[in-house]
């Protein structure tokens, strides 16, 4: 199995974590900011500076990688260990979920409760 | 606006970058908008209208190959980039609704800032201490050589004390959510 070079870059942190679902598909920094902040409902607001520096990183670990230019702009795209990573959070995220669904009360309290509405 | 370019001297060390913005800030409440930071020290300014301007600065040691798309970066986000002066990049943004614009979203990146500040600094210090018995050459312990000493001397107390303000600076940081 593969799994031994991507769990070293789990957990990932929120922001990574968007920013990698954002480049899924190709697409250049500010369009990430614009998506990422989407997708994540708010709770991701990436900064200029944030933004770059995570480029950076992400590209030297090889979890993307440049695929194009816009005028100025560089367009970025995950790359085969970046998607590998991203279902490793993916499931990490799924075992969490689930543990809240199995062990906490007020979870299944509330969940039970949505449920009834619909 | 008049056009009219207004120079001001002020010094910033490498650690009251904070003190810099808003020192940058308060001009553009006056009117003065900065235009160029043509020397360490040297601020140029037009003259115009006062103005609500956050400034920032970033501190990149950038290859000619990714400054481009970096500037365009903060550029696209709304960010006005207005000089530059050995790895510091000065960017304003306009306030029109009472926003709170920060080039750092998150703790872990604005601590990346300071610690490549602190390395640029870092390095020089070993610098200068290899340097210092050499200064002077075989001339031995005249006049000129003492003040040399003197100055190098100097100018290492300051990095130290730069170093040790950004190490505080980083771990107060760290501390903070």
């Amino acid at each position: 199995m593969e799994d031994k070079p991507i769990t070293k870059h789990l957990p990932l942190t929120e922001a990574t974590y968007y920013i990698l679902l954002a480049l899924v598909t190709p697409k250049h920094g500010y369009a990430v900011m614009q998506d990422a902040e989407e997708i994540s409902q708010g709770t991701i607001r990436l900064a200029p500076g944030t933004l770059y520096g995570a480029f950076t990183t992400l590209e030297n670990n090889k979890l993307i990688s440049m695929v194009g230019k816009e005028g100025r702009r560089k367009i970025y795209q995950i790359t085969e260990t970046g998607i590998r990573v991203l279902l490793g959070q993916i499931q990490r995220m799924e075992i969490m979920l689930q543990s809240a669904a199995k062990n906490f009360d007020l979870w299944q309290e509330r969940t039970a409760e949505e449920e009834s509405h619909d | 606006m008049t056009n009219e370019l207004v120079t001001k001297q002020k010094w910033f060390w490498a650690w009251q970058d904070e003190k810099e913005e808003a020192w940058l800030a308060e001009m553009a409440q006056q009117g003065l908008h900065l235009n160029d930071v043509p020397f360490p020290g040297s601020y140029q300014f037009k003259n115009g209208e006062p103005a609500d301007y956050v400034y920032r600065l970033d501190y990149q040691s950038l290859k000619t190959k990714d400054k481009d798309s970096y500037l365009q970066l903060f550029a696209d986000s709304g960010w006005e980039q207005v000089g530059e002066m050995g790895g510091w990049v000065y960017f304003r943004y306009k306030i029109d609704h009472g926003e709170a614009p920060e080039i750092y979203s998150d703790r872990e990146s604005k601590i990346g800032k300071y610690q490549r500040i602190l390395t640029f600094l870092a390095i020089l210090l070993p610098l200068m201490v290899v340097m210092m018995p050499n200064i002077g050459g075989a001339e031995g312990y005249g006049p000129f050589f003492i003040i040399l000493e003197a100055l190098a001397f100097a100018i290492m107390i300051l990095l130290s004390f730069g170093i040790i303000q950004l190490v505080r600076r980083i771990n107060q940081l760290k501390k903070t959510d």
